[in-house]
């Protein structure tokens, strides 16, 4: 927990609200139609009430029908795969953690093969698959802490094999199906477990809105608990943290979170590993400062990366997870080496 | 009393490390457990703050049932320092003390100004105000426990349990951190049971030591006494006398 100097933080959260801004002005204006920024910009003061959109009605629905819920999704997903992924590091203390750690993305990936699959001809995926994502999701992480988290004896690593175990049943059983289904349905659960947030519509934003939301402000709220975690499970109990209650909301909404937009947008990797970390060389170890800053940075990120997705080898899109690695990881390598340039 | 053990058993799977111990502590006295590696020391240390659970038996602090307790209202009761405490990567020594008072202020709430300043009074003391912005991880052995000790003081509890909170000193830096302790018993009224592993420092700092033996209480009662038992060198198998120097009893191990 590092007090890192606050003005440091303070410069740290100008050019995180300013990358948003940026992501949300990009993800509106970029694309095969260019639109000029300002005309955006004018157009989503507009929704504010503030001025009048100088856009065509044709650029309107642009912007409005077809980018809009793509960027809000990307928001969304970008804020809650970071949250969960800072969560998760607190949680099991470890750096290395991510939100798919208890299994939610082999569960959410047996969910959607089952869904894929099951008409192997039909040329969209049903539309209850992100349904049937949800469940397979959200029902691995309830398993793996059957399993592994509740009783006198459960810890953090007890949890975190019985996450290793049931992601390998889920995905062993994903693999079967996968193996018994026709190429092109292969195809399509290939092109879903690489995430994309092409499908996103008005409906799958207030489809997910609600439980991102309330995860997210819970993960946030959650910071503080977070820190007192960091004394280790004996001390942080002797100053007063109800550690069972504490681990068991954190990992219920980070899960949760995760499940509902995983079962969305697909496996969107990366994100949730590398945006707290990033977080965490620039402004310290306390999760007081790394959760909301990776709501706003992983948001910012997400957004970005897709619109480098869908354009770079437009009219073909790039698997949004090859953007996200491809981006962060030179990104980390770079914090990482300049800190340590300033550390030694 | 301020701390009472009743009967204490402690079982780990189908081995019994504590069998039926049974001691007090006055309220405003220090009382330490020795003996041998394996005695039970640290199980009872850590049943006494609700952290073990107790297979039989019952201890109360302030007359409550410890383990009846949710984690905040023990916190209020007792604090603990551990024989290795975990600190936090990153940790400035300010932090790091100020989650001492996790229990008042809740998560979900920021620290109080009336909690900031206990932290600063407790910093004050222990001489620590210096290093208040420093990482705690990157303090030498000495300071390090002495910013844990802080950090339970700060916690503002009438009763501290500390297991080995020397382990890893020097000579001087040991009787520095437990002469710092004395002051804050004598000044603050408090309670402390304590493990320790250097005899003649236990018999120097107790009101009153409690010998271990394999799980069970050998004896107890007035330092000098225990000290002087042969039954102190039943329970480590080993000789052990006890020599006055400048009038200061010193517990020397003779090899035979």
């Amino acid at each position: 927990m590092t007090t890192a100097p606050s003005r440091r933080v303070m410069l740290v959260w100008v050019g995180a609200l300013t990358s948003l801004l940026l992501a949300v002005v990009c993800g509106l204006a970029v694309g095969p139609t260019p639109i000029a920024p300002g005309r955006v910009l004018t157009s989503l003061l507009s929704h504010f009430g503030i001025g009048h959109s100088s856009l065509s009605s044709f650029d309107q629905t642009v912007v409005w029908e077809l980018r809009g819920p793509r960027m809000v999704l990307g928001l969304l997903a970008g804020a809650m795969l970071s949250v969960a992924g800072g969560t998760y590091q607190g949680v099991f203390r470890n750096p290395l953690a991510d939100p798919y750690l208890l299994g939610v993305a082999a569960g959410a990936g047996l969910g959607a093969t089952l869904a894929l699959v099951h008409d192997g001809n039909a040329v969209n995926a049903p539309t209850w698959t992100p349904l049937i994502a949800f469940v397979g999701a959200s029902s691995a992480v309830v398993m793996t802490w059957l399993i592994g988290g509740r009783g006198q004896r459960a810890t953090t690593a007890t949890l975190v094999l019985a996450g290793v175990a049931v992601a390998s049943l889920f995905t062993s059983a994903q693999t079967f199906l996968q193996q018994q289904a026709s190429a092109q349905s292969i195809a399509r659960v290939y092109i879903w477990l690489l995430g994309s947030l092409a499908g996103a519509s008005w409906s799958s934003v207030t489809l997910v809105l609600p439980y991102v939301a309330v995860c997210i402000a819970v993960c946030v709220v959650a910071g503080r608990a977070l820190d007192v975690l960091s004394l280790g499970d004996d001390e942080a109990r002797s100053v007063g943290l109800s550690v069972r209650r504490v681990r068991l909301v954190v990992i219920a909404a980070s899960s949760l979170g995760t499940a509902a937009i995983v079962s969305v947008v697909g496996l969107i990797g990366f994100v949730g590993i590398i945006v707290p970390h990033v977080i965490r060389l620039l402004v310290g170890t306390s999760y007081r400062r790394i959760l909301p800053l990776s709501v706003v940075v992983g948001a910012s990120f997400l957004v970005l990366a897709d619109t480098v997705a869908r354009t770079a080898l437009a009219p073909s899109e790039l698997p949004l997870g090859v953007v996200t690695a491809a981006i962060g990881a030179p990104v980390f390598v770079l914090i990482l080496s300049v800190r340590r340039g300033l550390t030694s | 009393m301020s701390i009472s053990v009743e009967h204490l058993t402690i079982r780990y799977g189908s081995t019994t490390v504590v069998e039926d111990v049974s001691f007090a502590v006055p309220a405003g006295s220090w009382t330490t457990l020795i003996g041998p590696n394996g005695a039970g020391k640290t199980s009872i240390v850590s049943a006494v703050v609700g952290l073990q659970r107790v297979a039989e038996g019952i201890v109360r602090i302030e007359g409550y049932d410890i383990h009846e307790l949710s984690e905040r209202t023990r916190a209020g009761l007792a604090a603990y320092v551990p024989q290795r405490p975990v600190i936090p990567v990153g940790s400035t020594v300010a932090d790091y003390v100020t989650l001492g008072r996790t229990a008042s202020h809740g998560v979900l709430r920021a620290p109080s100004p009336t909690d900031r300043e206990i932290v600063d009074g407790v910093l004050e003391r222990t001489g620590l105000d210096a290093f208040r912005h420093r990482e705690v991880g990157s303090l030498s052995g000495g300071e390090r426990q002495r910013v844990v000790l802080a950090r339970t003081l700060a916690q503002g509890t009438r009763v501290i349990v500390l297991d080995e909170p020397t382990a890893g000193l020097d000579v001087r830096h040991q009787l520095d951190l437990l002469d710092l302790l004395r002051k804050e018993v004598v000044e603050c009224q408090l309670t402390v049971l304590a493990t320790l592993h250097d005899l003649t420092t236990a018999s120097h700092y107790a009101d009153q030591l409690v010998l271990l033996s394999a799980g069970r209480i050998a004896m107890s009662g007035n330092p000098a006494d225990v000290v002087r038992s042969p039954v102190l060198s039943e329970s480590y198998g080993m000789s052990l006398r006890v020599v006055n120097v400048e009038g200061q009893d010193v517990v020397v191990p003779l090899r035979s």
